[in-house]
């Protein structure tokens, strides 16, 4: 493949990317608004926090990038597993958001003897990444229309460098449209802000969970 | 239905002479409203639109002449609350032989636009101008209840009155807030105060949500007003669950809650267009204080609030919290006059009776122009039963 073909096919993603970025921002919003509202304040914080949820979210491309160079353009298009795929992903994030929002993994961990310190030495140790992680990566496999138009292009790519330098690429031009949920960090963290996200994140993980289990019975229903 | 738990002060007020001259401004507004009906072919408009017009501008003289607000208010917002299903549904009835609306009819704009939308059209068009909303922008031959039209006539009015459009306007308020006088006493007393955040959460969720999946998620999976009013035709699973859950949300929020708690219940813990109107608050003049000097923190505002807007701690700051929608109830149950109607930038003091006058003119004048001709087509749809044509 050819540098030219490489920065043309790089440029196609680019734009791609900004083109279809407030879609993914509308498609991955309702997980990433509430569970950034409801964690400790601070646009450093928040940044960090972003960063993990992305990079997680890059790898989720990266993984589909090279999966669908693999199978060719089937798996975007008319691979028949798509949807217990697609309706395994949102019963996963369904669960991964509603853990986060009970506070699950922190209550377990108090019962396991590690509860918070009775007094607290400098600095609130920074909270631990799984959430983002997990909520990043799901929403990076997560089969959203633009990802979709991504995913066809990819697969008729040379080559898998090719197919996943596209999907980075791709990736960047839909992150920019992330950074303002930075400002979040500007919002003062009083309990009832906390409380509200909270509660919408549980609320959405209810949707994700029936839109998911929807989705499996559909294709259980009708093969 | 019971009498108001709210206590009510001395008849007498003010004098008849002034009360009559302070309700004369509404009387000629309740005439120019309903205009139409008076010039309208049929008898049975015209005498509706009378009759509604004597309603609305005899609470208004009641209001006047005994210094409450809550009471008179209440009977206007139970009748809207009562008589707009049967209107509408009437109308339904009329135009298509159902309550459900089917799929194309949805498609080619045929849905008419209510004000529960507004907050979920937002973050869509913003981001990808589009509205999620299957209606038209402007108005047209068969749906003259545009978006265009809808929305400016919603902003204006929340410019002005704040959350007060929840008190003196909402079509479906007058649902719970008639079963919610029903009963003499409250048989559940003790509320989670966490439950007064739910709406905004409600809010932040279906806002997010209808922008990822393009469609008032609202209006398709939680209106509990859909029951009464219109629907998606079952057709699937999916229209059938949708269905199951406008009907289990209302026989909970607007009909049983109400009756054990005396609350509004839906607005006060679910509805996420309330919560969206609590915003306006913030820019709006119109306020309800408390004057720590007189207040003695004996709690009778707390209980007498409907939505459960005051706290003791917000008492202590000698404020309602940020979803007041101003219905007057902690004023008038107020033995002190500790609770007064404020305009902001204004010394606490500075004749609150003046800071209610203002401010009820503007409501009831909205509330006249939405409700009354609500009111009067519901009422002369009733008519039309009794004695058909």
């Amino acid at each position: 493949m050819t540098l030219l073909s490489l920065s043309a096919s790089a440029g196609e993603a680019l734009a791609l990317g900004f083109a279809t970025g407030p879609v993914c921002v509308a498609t991955c919003g309702p997980v990433v608004l509430p569970w950034i509202l409801a964690q400790p304040g601070g646009v450093r914080g928040h940044s960090r926090q972003l960063g993990l949820f992305l990079g997680a979210r890059l790898a989720g491309y990266l993984l589909f990038g090279a999966a669908v160079w693999l199978a060719g353009a089937a798996i975007p298009r008319a691979w028949t597993g798509r949807s217990w795929l697609l309706g395994a992903v949102q019963v996963l994030l369904a669960l991964s958001l509603a853990a986060f929002a009970t506070g699950w993994p922190r209550r377990r961990r108090a019962v396991a003897g590690q509860s918070q310190p009775l007094v607290q030495i400098g600095a609130q140790p920074a909270s631990p990444p799984r959430g983002a992680l997990a909520l990043g990566f799901l929403t990076g496999i997560n089969f959203c229309p633009p990802f979709l138009v991504a995913g066809v292009r990819a697969a008729q790519l040379a080559s898998l460098s090719a197919s996943l330098l596209f999907f980075a690429v791709f990736f960047v031009g839909t992150a920019v449209w992330f950074l303002p949920f930075l400002s979040l960090g500007l919002v003062r963290r009083t309990p009832a802000v906390v409380t509200v996200a909270r509660i919408a994140a549980i609320l959405l993980a209810c949707w994700y969970g029936f839109s998911g289990l929807l989705i499996l019975i559909e294709r259980i229903v009708y093969g | 239905m019971a009498s108001s738990s709210v206590p009510v002060r001395p008849a007498a007020f003010r004098g008849v002479g002034r009360s009559l001259l302070l309700t004369l401004p509404m009387a000629l507004w309740s005439l120019l409203m309903f205009t139409p009906a008076f010039l309208h072919a049929s008898g049975v408009a015209r005498a509706s639109g009378a009759v509604v017009a004597v309603f609305m501008t005899a609470l208004f003289y009641q209001m006047m002449r005994t210094g409450t607000t809550y009471r008179w208010r209440r009977y206007f917002f139970v009748a809207l609350g009562m008589l707009f299903p049967v209107g509408f549904i009437a109308a339904l009835l009329a135009a298509r032989g159902s309550m459900s609306i089917p799929i194309e009819r949805m498609v080619s704009g045929d849905t008419p636009f209510c004000f529960m939308v507004i907050p979920m059209l937002i973050v869509p068009a913003a981001l990808t101008r589009t509205l999620v909303f299957p209606g038209s922008i402007l108005p047209t031959a068969s749906n003259p209840h545009s978006i265009a039209v809808m929305i400016g006539l919603w902003l204006a009015m929340t410019l002005v009155l704040g959350k007060a459009w929840c008190a003196y306007a909402c079509f479906f308020g007058g649902i719970e807030e008639g079963f919610a006088a029903f009963p003499k006493r409250a048989k559940i007393r003790s509320l989670d105060p966490r439950l007064r955040l739910v709406p905004w959460a409600v809010l932040l969720a279906v806002v997010l949500l209808s922008a990822a999946l393009f469609e008032p998620v609202y209006c398709t999976w939680l209106c509990p007003f859909k029951t009464v009013t219109e629907f998606a035709a079952v057709r699937n699973v999916e229209t059938a669950a949708q269905m199951a859950i406008f009907v289990a949300l209302f026989l909970v929020l607007v009909v049983a809650l109400p009756l054990l708690t005396k609350k509004r219940t839906q607005c006060g813990f679910f509805c996420p267009f309330g919560a969206f109107q609590s915003l306006f608050n913030k820019i709006n003049v119109f306020e309800i204080r408390f004057d720590r000097q007189k207040c003695v923190d004996c709690g009778l505002c707390l209980h007498a609030c409907p939505t459960m807007a005051i706290t003791a701690e917000s008492v202590h700051e000698g404020k309602t919290l940020l979803n007041c929608m101003k219905c007057g109830a902690c004023v008038d149950s107020c033995k002190k006059d500790a609770a007064v109607w404020h305009v902001k930038g204004t010394p606490l003091t500075a004749k609150p009776e003046r800071a209610r006058l203002l401010f009820l003119y503007g409501a009831w004048a909205m509330a006249t122009m939405f409700g009354g001709s609500v009111l009067a087509n519901s009422l002369a749809t009733m008519i039309h039963f009794v004695i058909p044509k």
